[in-house]
Formats: structure tokens, C-alpha cells, sequence
């Protein structure tokens, strides 16, 4: 049984005579404690079924269910962490956190919030930096922090809305494997939001892809029964790594041959290249 | 170390000392001393010129009220402003010291009086001597004009009588017939006249020379002049300080009074049948009353600029907090709700425009209406009560010049709260629905908190329209304040009036910058990057 569910949802934006419907019949079901990464192109509305999940966008049609029930309004067993880390600016790593953390546990006493807070900052390798303020933080470490105050949630479900997409290739690589090693400690359901096939499957227990927009829904949903941990280094060279993506990238170019044969026929004319795979020896 | 003090600066916005601070470090001279000569010396040298301007051409415009002061006259108007203010505090002290205090205040002002006394003499001297000295001068300088005017005068003056003679004479030879004759010696009679009129024209303007080389100004005849008044100024002010640590002393008063009650009593004891003890009972126990309130009574000291100027910074704060106490909650709902923000929408856009000369009658009739008995009243008595504002005698018109202040300044305020708070980031306003907070923490911990730099802004704004409005509603209200020390400055006439409205125009400038920086370092404080403070 499903954990976490949509059931037909769609969603447009726009005035209803000239409706851009963004989402149309997504159907999802995210097992308990799975890791599901979300695969689409920019533009394709990652974030508004991102939203749509969170309960910060309601859909015009269909139903979002947590655990058999269906739920509507967003909250904290839900934790978002958002594409622009959303940190509050006038408050330090530790104001932020304890934000939280004051509002989904409310009977702590200072000491404890105090103590419960540090944790998290410490999970996240941000511990020096507590009194800092985010304007202060550098794009990897802002993210970090954002992490710790989802976390501090303790959520039921993870919603990971493109949290690395802003990171430069280095702290992208650190942040996952933070982010996978907090999981694997600390299993719960997770959904992540990419736009990177390596990043998905690195990660991921399931790849599902977002056909690109308008209508965008859920392509097929693809396993990785790679083994965990995951060898970042190895993963190259792993020959059911290499297949996985293949087939996954074969799936997406063909979405985008075929819009570009749209294009083509309907305005442009496009350049006689054809992009190739190139596959890793 | 360094940087502390570079953060420090950045925080306050007294920028143009960032350099310095830099130069002292070490840090690439040459940009910082072109840092230096653009942010202090050009500033510096552009004041300096307008300073040269204004002594250069201030008198030649001459007014009623005499000159346009130069620079140094207002220079010493200010001290003339500070020393009257210093003194009217000695008096004031002066009225209330006793025993040994007393005695040698009262032998010091003796002293000085002494002192002083061979030097009025001096300066009426040498102010006598300037004089004929400058008589003499003015005399030697216009000796050959006077000489011309005399010789002239006498030459017109032969002229007209011989022109009128032949005039004469030729009208007594013209026959009655002869028309043409007459009406021709009529027109000679108008030449005649047009000539008399030139002549007297030129006497005139000769005498006018004569007059503007007496009136010219004679340095050393007003440097005497100035010496002679300031030692005229202490004279007066010594002899006063005497007669207030003597006669006039609170405590000296008292013993007088109490002399006299003991002279009462023991007539009192002595006195013989009712009615004679019925008098003296009821004078023992008025003088009694008199006593007591001389102990408690105070010199009536007379408001000064400082005075003023401290008043009108009250008055200013009062207006200020009454204002952003209406202007930030109602803000606050303009922003959270455009209804509420339509609803509100036509009294902005109304009330606004409307100057303060409007608002200030209104606002002294109303408050009127709300005190009827000044003296008697709970705002006013509990005024009087607070610590260092209890002398400020709050009254009916601050109260109405301060709400005007309040009535004016409130809107930026306003505007700006409801625009930093309509303009919450989505973002944060997603945090909050995720973390489901309730209307009150969503107010508290995130509205407010990411609309306070432009509610600060607006703040800011609001001191300075508020600063400005004060002056002209003390100056209409005649609130003891600023406006109406410049009020009274217009009217009374003296001699130095007019160069003290140039100190006010000084003192009100410095004011308004220093209350401009005090916000703009509290606008830094309530910062956080990226917030929109740039209004």
C-alpha cells in the first residue's frame, strides 16, 4: 500500500479561457520510507507538483493522500526544502531552526530546543556557524541549513524541490552524499526533484520522469537496483548504472526529438544536428 | 580592529571617514586620499566659497531690519544667544543659594563689578574718540563736496531770482492785447520752472553724496561700540545677579518673612481685646502662607534658545510616537488586507496634501475642547510630573502643535508599512504556511520582521517632514519652540534679530541632519541584505 499518493491531479494556470494546464492526471504512489527522485526538463512543472505535494499549491483537479488520507492544507509532517533555501534572513542558522523546531515541538524547554537545534546544525556540518546570518552563508551552506530545519521537522515525508541545483559541482557531490547518509540513518520517504540523471540515480531508489509541459505528467518509473552505498567514483563504471542510464536518457532524447520535430514543422527551421550518447568506456 | 571600525562607520553612514581610517591603515594611499579630497576637501572648499559669498554680498542688500548679517555678525549672534542663556542659568541658580554658597557668589559678582566698573569708563572713551574721530574723517572726506554744495547752491539760487526777474519784467511791459506774447512768456514761465525743478534736483543728489559718506561703515567705531555693549551687557547682568543674591534670594526673602512673623507673634501676645487679635491672627497666618510659598518658589527664568530648542525636540518626539502609533498598525492592515487598503485608500489620498498651517488651528481648537482648564488638567498635570520634561510647562499649544506634527508626518510611514508588508517575500510566506503558524506568529515572526527596514524607511521620512512641519506649527501656535523663538526674533526689532533667525536656520539644519542619521543608523540595525531600504 502507497504511503504517499496523487490521485489524477491536475493543475493549470491562467485565466479559464486561455488555461495553460501545467499538470494533467499525475498519478504517483511513493512506498513508506522510499527514495524517489523525480526526472524532468526545466519549464516541465517540477516545482508546481512539488507545491501540489506540500499542500502549498492546490490543484484544480484530484487529490493528494498521506497515508490513505486525503490531505489539503500544508504542515510540517510534509517538509519542504525549497529550490531557494527560503531562509529567513533576519534570523541566524540556530533562529531558523528553532523556528521550527519552537512550532512542531512546542513543549521543549529552552535547554533542550537549545541542545534538539545543535543537532541538527551539527548533522549538517554547519556547526561554527550557528550565529550566523544567511546573507553571511555561502550558497552550499545556506542549503545546508535549510536541510537542517526540514529535518529538524521531522517530517514524515521528505519534499526535495531542486535543492542542488544552485551549487557548483563540488558542494553538489558533497550535499548528496550528506544527504543520502542522513536518509540511510534516518530512513523516511523521500521525494527529490531533479533535473540531473547522475544526481537521481546516485541517489534515488526509483527515477520516475516528468514528460515535458504543457499536460506534463508521470512518465515510466524506472528501479535502480544499484547496491547501496553508492561508489560516486565506481558508479561510472557499473555496467547496470551505465544501462539504467542509457535507457533513461533514450527515453528523455526522445521527448526532445520530438519536440524539436514540432518546432521545426511549426516555425523554425532547426540545424541539421543530432545529439548522440556518448558512452562512457 | 580595523574592520570593526570600518563596520562601525558603514552602520552609522558617516562614510567620509572610511577613508581616513584606511589611510591610517595603510591601505593604497593614493585611492584613499582621492577618496579624501572628494568626500572632505571638496565639501569642505565648497562651503568655504559659499561662506566668502555670502560676507561678500550679504551687505550690500540693505532692509529694514538693516543689513543682511555676514557670517561673522552671526557668529556673534550665536555666542550672544549662548551668553544669555548662561547667564539667565546663574540667575537662576543665583535665586536659590543660601550661607556661605551665597556669600561668595555675591562676593565674586562684587569683584567683577569692580573690576569692570575703569573699564566702562574706558570703553565709553574710546567709543567717543572713534566718534569724533570719524567725524573728523567724515567731515575731511566730504569738505569739497559740502564746498560745491554751497557754491552751487548760492549760483542756483542767484539764477532762479535772475531768471524770475526778467520774467517779470518782460510781463509787465505785454499789453493786455497782445495774446501771443502772453502765451509765449507762458511757455517761458515753464521752462523757467522745469530748470528751478533740475537745479534743486542736483542739490539734491549732492546732499545724498554728502549723506552716504557719513554712513559709512567705520570699523573701529562699531568694534568700540561692540565692546562698549558687551561691557554694558555684564554691568547690567552683575548688578542683577547682585540684587538676586541679596534682596531678591529665595532664602533671604524667606528670613525677611520669618523676621516679620516673629514680630507678628509677639504682637500678637501682647495685643489687647478681639478684634485687634482677630486682625493679627489673620495676617500671622497670611504671611505664613507667604513664607511657604517663597521657599518653594523658583526664578522665573525666561525661555532661551537652548530651552527651545530642547522643547521643540520634545515636542517633535511627542508628535513622532503619536503619529507612527497610528501610522504602523493601520499600515499593517493595509497590508495584510486590500480591502482594507481600498477602504483606507481615499483618507490617504485626501488627507495627505493637507498643509500644516490647515491642521494647526484645528488641531488648537480640538485639543481646546478636550482642556478646557489648562491649569487643571491630568495630561497636563502629569506632564509636569515626568523628570526632565517637567519644566517645559507642557501646555495646550504643544500639545496641538505636536499633533499636527503627528497629523503630518504619518503618512509615509503609513505607505511604507503597508508596502513592506503587502511585499512579503512568497517564500517566507510558504515557510509559514508549512510550519502551519498561526495569525499571530505569522505577524510577529515573519510580516514584521521582513517589512521592518522599509517601516524604518518610512519612519525616517516621517522625522524629517515631521521636523520641518514643528517649526512652522510652533511658529502659529507660538508654542515655546524654535518657531516661535523666530517669531519673536521677527517682531521685537533689536538690533541683532535678524542675524539670530541666520543662527536658527543653522541650528535647525544641524538638528535635522543629526536626527537624519540617528534613523538612518537604526534603519542599518533592522537590515538584513537584500531588503529593500533604498527609499
Amino acid at each position: 500500500m502507497a504511503y504517499l499518493e496523487l490521485a489524477k491531479v491536475s493543475k493549470g494556470f491562467g485565466p479559464p479561457s486561455q488555461r495553460t494546464a501545467v499538470l494533467a492526471d499525475v498519478e504517483l504512489a511513493v512506498d513508506e520510507n522510499e527514495f524517489v527522485a523525480i526526472l524532468g526538463f526545466s519549464g516541465s512543472g517540477k516545482s508546481t507538483l512539488v507545491g501540489i505535494l506540500a499542500g502549498l499549491i492546490d490543484p484544480d483537479e484530484g487529490d493528494v493522500m498521506l497515508a490513505n488520507k486525503v490531505v489539503v492544507d500544508p504542515g510540517p509532517e510534509r517538509g519542504v526544502m525549497f529550490q531557494n533555501y527560503s531562509l529567513l534572513p533576519w534570523l541566524t542558522v540556530e533562529g531558523n531552526i528553532a523556528l521550527a523546531v519552537r512550532k512542531v515541538m512546542p513543549g521543549l524547554s529552552r535547554v533542550e530546543r537549545a541542545e534538539y537545534v545543535q543537532r541538527y546544525v551539527d548533522m549538517v556540518n554547519l556547526t561554527g556557524s550557528e550565529a550566523k546570518c544567511p546573507d553571511e552563508l555561502s550558497g552550499g551552506m545556506r542549503q545546508r541549513a535549510s536541510l537542517a530545519r526540514t529535518l529538524a521537522m521531522r517530517p514524515n515525508v521528505l519534499l526535495l524541490d531542486e535543492p542542488l541545483s544552485a551549487l557548483d559541482a563540488l558542494t553538489r557531490a558533497n550535499l548528496q552524499d550528506e544527504i543520502v547518509r542522513i536518509w540511510e540513518e534516518d530512513k523516511r520517504t523521500v521525494v527529490m526533484i531533479t533535473n540531473d540523471v547522475d544526481e537521481a540515480a546516485l541517489m534515488a531508489d526509483r527515477i520516475i520522469v516528468l514528460t515535458p509541459g504543457p499536460r506534463a505528467t508521470l512518465g515510466p518509473s524506472f528501479d535502480v537496483d544499484l547496491p547501496r552505498p553508492r561508489d560516486r567514483a565506481g558508479l561510472n563504471r557499473d555496467r547496470r548504472f551505465q544501462a539504467l542510464r542509457k535507457r533513461i536518457t533514450g527515453y528523455m532524447l526522445n521527448f526532445t526529438k520530438t519536440q524539436a520535430g514540432d518546432e521545426a514543422r511549426s516555425r523554425r527551421r532547426m540545424p541539421a544536428i543530432e545529439p548522440r550518447v556518448f558512452e562512457a568506456a | 580592529m580595523k574592520y570593526k571600525i570600518l563596520k562601525a562607520i558603514d552602520v552609522s553612514g558617516l562614510t567620509f571617514l572610511a577613508p581616513i581610517v584606511r589611510l591610517a591603515t595603510g591601505e593604497e594611499p593614493d585611492v584613499q586620499i582621492r577618496a579624501i579630497m572628494q568626500m572632505i576637501v571638496v565639501p569642505i572648499v565648497a562651503f568655504a566659497v559659499f561662506v566668502g559669498l555670502w560676507s561678500q554680498l550679504a551687505p550690500r542688500h540693505k532692509t529694514k531690519s538693516g543689513e543682511v548679517p555676514t557670517p561673522a555678525v552671526v557668529w556673534d549672534a550665536a555666542q550672544g544667544i549662548w551668553t544669555f542663556h548662561a547667564r539667565e542659568g546663574d540667575k537662576e541658580t543665583a535665586y536659590v543659594l543660601a550661607g556661605e554658597q551665597r556669600e561668595s557668589a555675591l562676593m565674586a559678582a562684587k569683584d567683577r563689578l569692580a573690576e569692570i566698573d575703569p573699564l566702562t569708563e574706558l570703553a565709553d572713551r574710546q567709543v567717543a574718540d572713534a566718534e569724533q574721530e570719524k567725524s573728523a574723517q567724515v567731515a575731511e572726506l566730504t569738505a569739497p563736496l559740502r564746498t560745491k554744495l554751497a557754491v552751487v547752491s548760492e549760483r542756483y539760487g542767484a539764477d532762479q531770482a535772475a531768471r524770475k526777474a526778467r520774467w517779470m519784467e518782460r510781463a509787465d511791459r505785454t499789453a493786455v492785447s497782445d495774446t501771443d506774447a502772453r502765451l509765449a512768456l507762458l511757455g517761458a514761465w515753464n521752462e523757467h520752472d522745469l530748470r528751478t525743478r533740475e537745479e534743486r534736483e542736483e542739490l539734491k543728489n549732492l546732499r545724498a553724496e554728502i549723506d552716504t559718506v557719513g554712513a559709512q561703515a567705520f570699523p573701529a567705531l562699531s568694534a568700540a561700540q561692540k565692546a562698549q555693549t558687551a561691557i554694558a551687557e555684564e554691568r547690567q547682568f552683575l548688578r542683577k545677579r547682585i540684587e538676586v543674591l541679596t534682596a531678591y534670594n529665595r532664602n533671604e526673602k524667606a528670613r525677611a518673612g520669618e523676621q516679620q512673623l516673629a514680630d507678628l507673634r509677639s504682637k500678637y501676645l501682647q495685643a489687647d481685646g478681639g478684634a485687634a487679635m482677630a486682625g493679627l491672627a489673620a495676617n500671622i497666618a497670611r504671611t505664613r502662607t507667604r513664607v511657604e510659598s517663597i521657599r518653594e518658589s523658583n526664578y522665573a527664568r525666561p525661555y532661551t534658545l537652548p530651552m527651545q530648542i530642547l522643547r521643540s525636540l520634545l515636542c517633535v518626539f511627542v508628535g513622532f510616537l503619536l503619529g507612527s502609533l497610528i501610522a504602523i498598525p493601520i499600515g499593517i492592515l493595509c497590508g495584510l488586507s486590500p480591502t482594507f487598503m481600498a477602504a483606507m485608500m481615499p483618507f490617504i489620498a485626501l488627507f495627505k496634501p493637507v498643509s500644516p498651517i490647515v491642521w494647526l488651528p484645528i488641531a488648537l481648537i480640538v485639543v481646546g475642547g478636550f482642556i478646557p482648564d489648562p491649569d487643571d488638567h491630568w495630561l497636563i498635570n502629569g506632564f509636569a510630573g515626568l523628570p526632565l520634561v517637567g519644566w517645559m510647562k507642557i501646555n495646550p499649544a504643544f500639545l496641538a502643535s505636536a499633533i499636527t506634527v503627528a497629523l503630518c508626518s504619518m503618512w509615509a510611514t503609513m505607505v511604507n508599512t503597508a508596502l513592506g508588508v503587502a511585499s512579503i517575500d512568497d517564500d517566507h510566506t510558504n515557510v509559514a504556511r508549512m510550519l502551519r503558524l498561526s495569525a499571530r506568529e505569522r505577524l510577529f515572526r515573519i510580516v514584521l520582521p521582513s517589512a521592518l527596514p522599509l517601516i524604518f524607511a518610512g519612519l525616517r521620512i516621517s522625522l524629517s517632514v515631521g521636523w520641518m512641519v514643528l517649526i512652522a506649527a510652533e511658529l502659529l501656535s507660538s508654542s515655546e519652540g524654535i518657531g516661535k523663538y523666530v517669531w519673536d526674533m521677527f517682531n521685537n526689532g533689536a538690533s541683532d534679530s535678524f542675524a539670530k533667525m541666520f543662527v536658527v536656520v543653522f541650528v535647525v539644519g544641524s538638528i535635522g541632519l543629526a536626527l537624519d542619521r540617528i534613523m538612518i543608523v537604526f534603519q542599518r540595525l533592522v537590515s538584513f541584505d537584500g531588503a529593500p531600504t533604498a527609499i
